[in-house]
């Protein structure tokens, strides 16, 4: 636990920033590689980058029958993504800012990130911006028990909700996998893939109004709004499988701070990010996107994982 | 001695209101109730004599004055204007209504075999006198339409507890009796005007009448 | 003594406003000002009384033949509540002052003013009475009082049918909590709550039915299911500033009733009882956001989402009934500490809410928020206190909605390592289904505050809304501060608590929660800590980072119209609410069984239509198959009794003859 406060901000800093840069390639390389699996060339790896650019240096334009909400919505969404990176540790067996807090506070951070989007698109006036947030607040509030049964279940087996300490006692008590972990591995996966807006539960490159959630919602942005919804939803992204990473092989991450051990986990850690976007890529390409009342079956499917995952474990 | 006035009075005090179950003409048991109060102011006197109790004669003066004089004169003067004389058509005819007083009276004697200051020969008597005439009084005002039919029914069963009172436990302080008979005059002369009003609106002292108020 | 002071302010605003019964606007200024004048000291007294941590017994009368006196106790239980009540009424009563001139006719105004001031006065009393007679006394006054208030405006028929419908199931409630009195006052030997309450008066089965009468009569004021159906009637039909005060206050009097009778005051609570309790919250919970999210009436809408959150303050107390039976009183205190806590918050925002919702029900004369939209221009700070109400309802960081919550799933999981066999598997199923409300409920809100606030305005008083005057709008604000400032510093709150909590029977005094003015910790920082206001201060550096991130300087933004599909967008085009919900509804269809017609409308030929009528209906399940059959047999019963009551004097009597003679024969042929 990092209590001297000056160290902390500057880790939560280096920490975000350095999420914010790698986001946008991992989103980028998960493009490709489905490209690839369609016979297509698919982006350059540093697209991601020029497009962020792009959008950052356009002129704001903003809807005229809008209020602050509106141009609020891109901003909050962007700093509750960064600052739900700082409870998270990646690198390091320690969170920046978890002495600020834990499993909770992480998921509530980004329910406000998630509420001001969906109140912005609302304030759009129009009927995609409308349809966009009541499916995605539909989505996440069926999601969200799914994710913190799954989670309950490594913390309590872990006897933390704080994820810096969650995995240093992981990283203490050795790799010892119970079938329950795999249980509750599969059902976060699940919950993965719809909090991030990924094939089976929402295409992020539709603008079909039938098929799309997100993307419905942040339709009305562009230029530097649409800049950072689309880094904050990157963010989002690496943030999920860096959790998912952190809950069940958390070796390599470093127990000290030498540069040496450092390096060693930011090299395992892309690796990790890398086997978990390939099966990202594999379940998008393997599978068609579900109709919208079928994605709650897909859920309850998750969240029964969660729940035999706790049954095995504790029983 | 004294205890043969007693059971005499107190018995025919019984037979009065059966006669009053019986009776079929207004002014017959209004003429009975008086016989009643006077057998009552008799028993009241003895229980002066034989107690030496001179509070007891004042009662017996209150009691035939007011119950056996007074109230049955206002009574027959009401039945007199309003012109009602008789009684028709009661809920229960009169054989059974006498062998229902018959049944009440066995109660009214077994109940009074149940108290422990029962077992003296008087007590017994009086208390199970006492108990049926409660009962037939209150037989009286269920089987019986004419509202003066249901004062007189009233006032048996005040004469009732008026006798349990006057014979176990030899009256009543005079301040209680006092209250008491004033409470009767009022009641009776309350009633009486009632009378005249149920007649005057409905043309007739028919009681029952009085659920067609019903909502 | 402040609490005197308060009640003899209420008696003085009740003259004055008999007084001034010809002059309402004076009389209104009056009454409220009294009010808000009695709730200021209601307040002071109470963080005297959380201060000093002691308990205050003061006997009014005393019976000499009967040993019985009426009594006064306040200690930290009933400070709490008294605060929760103080702060919800002061900005209630400065609310009202100009509110009251738009929502009653001048007329009834001295009535209304004077209900509130005894609703007021007998909620103190309520709170603070030392036995039985005087709490039973001051309950059925407030009942009556908020009756009273609910039938305000009588000339609706559905605000007099919630009127009676709420006299009628908070006397059945009374009646429950009467037979559970009396019960333990025979047990006791005593009608003084101290002799009552030391938890081994009754024992076995008579201990359950007693704990099972005092939640159903106190979870009736209390809004639990199933006898919450008063609720979403009542709560609408008053008066807005009226309905804040009922959701914030009443409703914890319920709270209150459980917590001192049901949970605490029986002694150590079977096992049975907390399952129950945490099963009952739960499903309360759900239920009631749930049907939060089918409303279109605003104010329904919150009344429904007052059920959803009295079913969290119970998980709470089900979870700390559980660990007190399971022998670790320590997280006990952990479960009672979350409820109460919640309590206060829950009162805060949904105050607020309430008192939001009525600037706009005022100004737009109508509740249904299909016909609102686009309001947030026309009335900016209404908006912005109703926009922090919502966040913190939806428990979202760092506003003391979140903190409450977090409290609540601490202690559900803090249970489930301590207690031990298979029962435990229920906390974090408990603690999904709390996600799950939670989620909901932020959904909800989304739609509230988007259907009222955001787009376009739908209907013609939406676009002439103006904002209501400042003293409306300063009340709303001062609670929104209040939201922010407990999320961000749970300390003080928390401290206060663990004083409560450790001064009651059966709870361990070491309440493992908060460990200074910014921290809230479960037991240890390694299980869990949180410190709201780091968070909040995280928040703000990344914004500030967003922000320069999409700056431009001086150059303005330029704004074009909203993409139309290539014609122009009209205010038709918006979601609207029930839109908004229709994908949860669908999928929570098993709970809403909904219906619908479609009807299209022609002339002359079916196949052009000039109107299309559409209406849907989700099914009122508590109402059609729980009280249609029992309200039927109850009515059905009747019918054969009125047969004695034939109206005929002679079969009365006949009544009185057979009852004597048979009393008699039974009594009298014994010895």
């Amino acid at each position: 636990m990092i209590t001297d406060p000056v160290t902390a901000t500057g880790f939560a800093v280096l920490q975000a920033a350095g999420l914010l840069a790698v986001a946008p390639l991992v989103r980028t390389s998960i493009a490709k590689m489905k490209a690839r699996l369609q016979n297509r060339q698919g982006p350059p790896l540093l697209q991601g980058y020029r497009d962020l650019i792009k959008l950052l240096r356009k002129e704001v334009v903003r809807s005229e029958t809008a209020s602050w909400v509106y141009a609020a919505g891109p901003v909050v969404y962007f700093a509750t993504a960064v600052t739900a990176t700082t409870f998270v540790p990646v690198l390091v067996a320690a969170a920046p800012l978890e002495a600020a807090g834990g499993i909770l506070v992480l998921v509530g951070t980004l329910a406000l990130g998630r509420f001001a989007l969906a109140a912005a698109a609302l304030d759009t006036g129009s009927p995609f911006g409308g349809m966009g947030a009541s499916r995605e607040m539909t989505i996440a509030a069926i999601a969200e028990p799914a994710l913190l049964l799954g989670l309950f279940a490594a913390a309590l087996a872990a006897g933390s909700l704080n994820l810096g300490e969650l995995v240093r006692t992981l990283l203490s008590r050795g790799q010892s996998y119970h079938p329950s972990e795999l249980l509750s591995l599969a059902g976060l996966f699940i919950v993965l893939i719809a909090e991030t807006g990924r094939i089976p539960v929402d295409n992020p490159a539709t603008h079909l109004e039938l098929t799309m959630i997100h993307e419905a919602m942040v339709l009305e942005y562009a230029g530097p709004d649409l800049a950072l919804v689309e880094w904050a939803s990157a963010v989002k992204e690496l943030l999920f499988i860096t959790l998912l990473i952190d809950l069940f092989v958390p070796i390599g991450i470093a127990t000290v701070v030498t540069p040496g051990s450092i390096a060693v986990a930011a090299a395992a850690w892309m690796a990790k990010v890398f086997v978990v976007s390939v099966a990202v890529t594999l379940t998008e390409s393997t599978n068609a996107k579900l109709r919208l009342f079928r994605v709650p079956e897909l859920l309850a499917i998750s969240l029964g994982l969660g729940f035999l995952a706790l049954t095995f474990r504790f029983l | 001695m004294t205890h043969n006035i007693l059971v005499l009075c107190a018995a025919g005090m019984l037979v009065s209101a059966f006669l009053m179950v019986g009776q079929r003409a207004l002014i017959t048991t209004i003429r009975l109730y008086g016989a009643q109060s006077w057998a009552l102011g008799v028993v009241a006197i003895t229980m002066g004599l034989a107690d030496g109790r001179p509070h007891l004669y004042i009662t017996a003066a209150l009691t035939i004055g007011l119950k056996g004089i007074f109230i049955p004169w206002f009574l027959v003067r009401v039945v007199d204007r309003v012109g009602i004389h008789r009684e028709i058509e009661p809920f229960l005819n009169v054989p059974a209504s006498l062998l229902t007083c018959l049944a009440l009276t066995v109660v009214g004697y077994r109940v009074s075999a149940g108290f422990p200051v029962g077992t003296q020969l008087v007590a017994h008597h009086v208390i199970g006198v006492s108990l049926s005439m409660l009962l037939i009084g209150l037989f009286l005002m269920v089987t019986r339409k004419k509202a003066i039919t249901q004062i007189l029914a009233l006032l048996t069963v005040e004469n009732a507890i008026f006798l349990i009172a006057l014979g176990i436990t030899s009256g009543m302080p005079l301040v209680v009796e006092l209250g008491f008979s004033f409470d009767i005059i009022l009641a009776v002369l309350v009633l009486g005007i009632m009378v005249f009003r149920i007649v005057d609106r409905f043309e007739s002292m028919d009681v029952s009448r009085l659920s067609k108020l019903k909502g | 003594m402040l609490l005197s002071a308060a009640l003899i302010a209420h008696v003085v605003a009740i003259v004055i406003a008999v007084a001034l019964v010809r002059r309402p606007a004076a009389c209104r200024i009056a009454t409220f000002g009294g009010a808000a004048f009695a709730s200021a000291l209601i307040i002071a007294s109470a963080v005297q009384a959380l201060a000093s941590g002691g308990v205050d017994h003061r006997v009014l009368a005393t019976h000499a033949a009967t040993g019985f006196g009426l009594s006064l106790t306040i200690d930290g239980l009933a400070a709490w509540f008294l605060l929760i009540q103080g702060a919800v009424a002061l900005p209630v009563a400065i609310y009202s002052i100009p509110y009251m001139r738009h929502a009653v006719p001048p007329a009834r105004t001295p009535v209304v003013g004077i209900a509130f001031n005894v609703l007021l006065a007998s909620v103190t009393l309520v709170l603070v009475s030392g036995e039985v007679v005087g709490f039973v006394f001051a309950w059925e006054v407030m009942s009556l009082a908020t009756t009273a208030l609910v039938a305000s405006e009588h000339e609706h028929p559905a605000n007099r049918r919630a009127a009676y419908l709420y006299l009628a199931m908070s006397h059945v409630g009374t009646g429950c909590v009467i037979a559970a009195f009396l019960t333990l006052a025979s047990g006791a030997g005593s009608l003084a709550f101290s002799d009552m309450l030391t938890g081994h008066v009754v024992t076995g089965s008579t201990r359950t039915a007693v704990f099972v009468l005092f939640a159903v009569g106190f979870g009736v004021k209390a809004g639990l299911l199933p006898v919450h159906v008063w609720l979403p009637e009542a709560h609408p039909a008053a008066p807005s500033s009226i309905s804040a005060f009922m959701s914030g206050v009443l409703v914890k009097t319920g709270i209150y009733g459980i917590v001192r009778f049901g949970v605490v005051g029986l002694g150590v609570p079977d096992p049975s009882w907390g399952l129950a309790f945490l099963l009952l919250g739960s499903l309360t919970a759900i239920l009631g956001v749930l049907y939060a999210l089918a409303q279109q009436d605003l104010k329904r809408l919150l009344a429904y989402s007052t059920i959803e959150n009295a079913g969290i303050i119970v998980i709470g107390l089900g979870a700390a009934m559980m660990a007190s039976s399971a022998g670790r009183p320590d997280l006990a205190a952990f479960g009672l500490t979350a409820s109460l806590l919640h309590a206060l918050n829950h009162a805060v925002f949904k105050g607020l809410l309430f008192l939001s919702a009525g600037s706009v029900v005022m100004a737009t004369g109508s509740r249904d928020i299909e016909s609102f939209g686009g309001l947030l221009r026309r009335m900016p700070w209404t908006g912005a206190c109703f926009l922090v109400g919502a966040l913190a309802i939806s428990g979202i960081p760092p506003l003391n909605g979140f903190t409450s919550e977090w409290l609540t799933f601490q202690s559900l999981l803090l249970n489930f390592s301590s207690v031990p066999g298979l029962v435990r598997l229920n906390f974090p199923v408990g603690a999904a289904l709390l996600a799950l409300t939670s989620a909901l409920a932020a959904a909800c809100y989304v739609k509230a505050f988007g259907a009222t606030f955001l787009a376009q305005p739908r209907s013609t008083a939406a676009t002439q809304a103006h904002d209501a005057p400042w003293c409306m709008v300063m009340p709303q604000a001062a609670l929104a501060l209040a939201c922010v400032g407990l999320g961000l510093f749970p300390g003080p709150a928390l401290g206060a608590l663990h004083r409560v909590v450790g001064a009651l029977p059966g709870v361990a005094g070491a309440s493992p929660v908060g460990a200074g003015a910014f921290t809230m910790t479960a037991g240890s920082p390694a299980i869990d800590v949180v410190r709201p206001l780091i968070v909040g201060l995280a928040l703000l550096g990344a914004l500030a980072v967003a922000r320069a991130l999409t700056w431009r300087g001086r150059s303005p933004v330029r704004r074009t119209a909203t993409w139309g599909c290539g014609g122009a967008l009209s205010a038709e085009a918006e979601y609207t609410g029930t839109a908004f919900s229709k994908p949860l509804i669908m999928i929570f269809g098993a709970v809403y069984r909904p219906t619908r017609e479609v009807a299209a409308l022609a002339h002359g030929s079916p196949y052009f239509p000039h109107a299309v009528r559409y209406r849907a209906r989700i099914e009122p399940t508590f109402e059609r198959f729980l009280y249609a059959p029992l309200t039927r047999t109850v009515l059905w019963l009747a019918e054969r009794m009125k047969v004695l009551q034939a109206g005929s004097l002679h079969a009365y009597l006949a009544y009185i003859l057979a009852l004597g003679v048979g009393l008699l024969i039974w009594l009298g042929g014994t010895r």
